[in-house]
């Protein structure tokens, strides 16, 4: 197949793979916004003093991490309203599925983070006169974040790629819209080594720009005292 | 005589099966800067940390300038304190770790204004000008923007002193405040606590540094297994000991 004829493909179907786009882009950041609640939530559970608090939140982390997404996705569309009486569109069975999967890892992410903080830190929070709340908002989680936040990005890397399961259940993402590509011009070979490329360089883009940000972090202005030329 | 700025009576500790302060009893006169030696494990630095409440005890009472610590927490004029009181209590007793303990997310002047700010409630320009003083009473006016980990042992204990000073604490507390140091590093730091810090407050100072101690400490103690083994003046514990726990200590560490 000459290069001409690829392009003319690709023109040709332009609407198809933006839309794809699109909608792989759109689900792997709602998925990922509702990851970082859900995980929060999650997290602050397993963290409590308190069993009755910790053992569904440690139970919901364990099997929301144990369990493949493509099962989670299948279970969440078809199960999900026969257990629950929710029966969602393909889209939002996609977002809460993908949302589980991110949201045991993340929580994983949260407690490593704060748990990563030394006592000392502590300690000498608490020697000020620094209530827990205040040491919790003021030192432990401004610093828990800056180490959390490339696992966190690395997981929207992760969320990002898994998102090409969906089409399984029909959601016009990406992998989606090549299959219906590939059906009319019967030319998989190049339709999905197109896709293949269009994955990597999204993803490959979102690497570097974690990787960046990562070796940036500490120099952020918001750990800066805005007012201390005063 | 005044009440002791520092009474311990019959103070237990525990950490599990272990005994680690066996009936400890002491009195720190208000003014005074006692110094405390003794082997690892022997309970010093647990002692300071129980003045703070840092450490919970589990038996006998100590009483820190009026406020009351026994082992169901604390309490003032017969009343149980909160949370936010206990947090209030400690912002009148400095503390200086061993391992300095600086905020490593703020700058060096972000960590001495977070306590006046943030806990006192001063303004930030009152914080900026008290804290700014101070560093340049330590010779770190340069560093104030720098952040912790940019700096030195001696620098960042020195910070770490100056942060706790800017609360103009009635009381100061040293766990070890030398020993993670390099050793052409401890003269600065000793000196700031001598000049500086100790000033008049009420001072108890865990160290193994004798030199110091002679020439800080209005009383020495040797504590060994969790007990006061020998108490009295820096000339009588450290030139004419008389238990022999106490001389071999003393032989060991010169």
């Amino acid at each position: 197949m000459s290069l001409n004829r690829l392009a003319r493909l690709v023109w040709e179907y332009r609407e198809a793979f933006l839309s794809g786009i699109w909608v792989t882009v759109e689900l792997s950041l709602l998925a990922m916004a509702l990851a970082l609640i859900s995980g929060l939530l999650a997290c602050l559970g397993a963290l409590a003093r308190n069993r009755l608090a910790r053992a569904p939140a440690i139970l919901y982390i364990e099997f929301c991490r144990n369990t493949p997404i493509l099962v989670q996705l299948v279970w969440v569309h078809f199960a999900w309203p026969a257990i629950f009486g929710v029966k969602f569109t393909a889209f939002t069975s996609s977002v809460v599925a993908l949302a589980l999967q991110s949201s045991g890892y993340l929580a994983e992410e949260y407690r490593a983070g704060i748990e990563s903080i030394e006592k000392g830190q502590i300690e000498a929070a608490q020697s000020l006169g620094m209530t827990y709340g205040r040491l919790m908002r003021r030192i432990v989680v401004p610093q828990a974040v800056m180490r959390m936040l490339p696992g966190i990005l690395n997981q929207f890397v992760t969320c990002f790629k898994s998102t090409s399961i969906v089409s399984v259940i029909a959601v016009p993402d990406l992998m989606y819209h090549a299959g219906l590509i590939v059906s009319a011009t019967f030319l998989p070979m190049p339709i999905y080594t197109l896709v293949a490329a269009m994955y990597f360089l999204m993803v490959l883009a979102v690497s570097a720009a974690v990787r960046r940000l990562s070796r940036r972090l500490p120099t952020f202005g918001y750990f800066q005292v805005r007012h201390a030329a005063a | 005589m005044a009440d002791p700025m520092i009474q311990l009576r019959g103070v237990q500790k525990y950490f599990g099966a272990l005994h680690v302060l066996r009936e400890l009893t002491l009195d720190v006169p208000a003014g005074a800067t006692v110094v405390v030696l003794g082997p690892s494990g022997s309970g010093k630095s647990t002692l300071v940390r129980c003045i703070n409440h840092l450490e919970r005890i589990q038996g006998g009472t100590i009483v820190v300038d009026g406020t009351a610590i026994d082992a169901r927490g604390l309490a003032r004029d017969g009343r149980r304190l909160s949370a936010r009181q206990v947090a209030r209590f400690r912002t009148g007793i400095g503390m200086v770790f061993q391992s300095f303990n600086l905020f490593s997310h703020m700058t060096v002047l972000g960590n001495v204004i977070e306590a006046p700010v943030g806990v006192l409630g001063w303004s930030r320009e009152q914080a900026v000008a008290r804290g700014m003083e101070l560093l340049g009473q330590v010779n770190l006016a340069d560093k104030a923007h720098s952040y912790p980990a940019t700096l030195s042992g001696g620098q960042q204990q020195r910070a770490a002193i100056v942060r706790s000073l800017v609360m103009d604490p009635k009381i100061m507390l040293f766990d070890e405040p030398t020993s993670a140091l390099d050793p052409e590093l401890i003269g600065e730091v000793l000196r700031v606590i001598r000049d500086l810090a100790i000033g008049g407050r009420t001072s108890v100072i865990v160290t193994h540094e004798l030199g110091f101690a002679r020439d800080v400490a209005s009383r020495v103690i040797f504590m060994d297994a969790g007990r006061v083994i020998e108490e009295g003046s820096p000339e009588q514990v450290l030139e004419h000991p008389r238990e022999e726990r106490t001389r071999s200590f003393i032989r060991r560490i010169v």
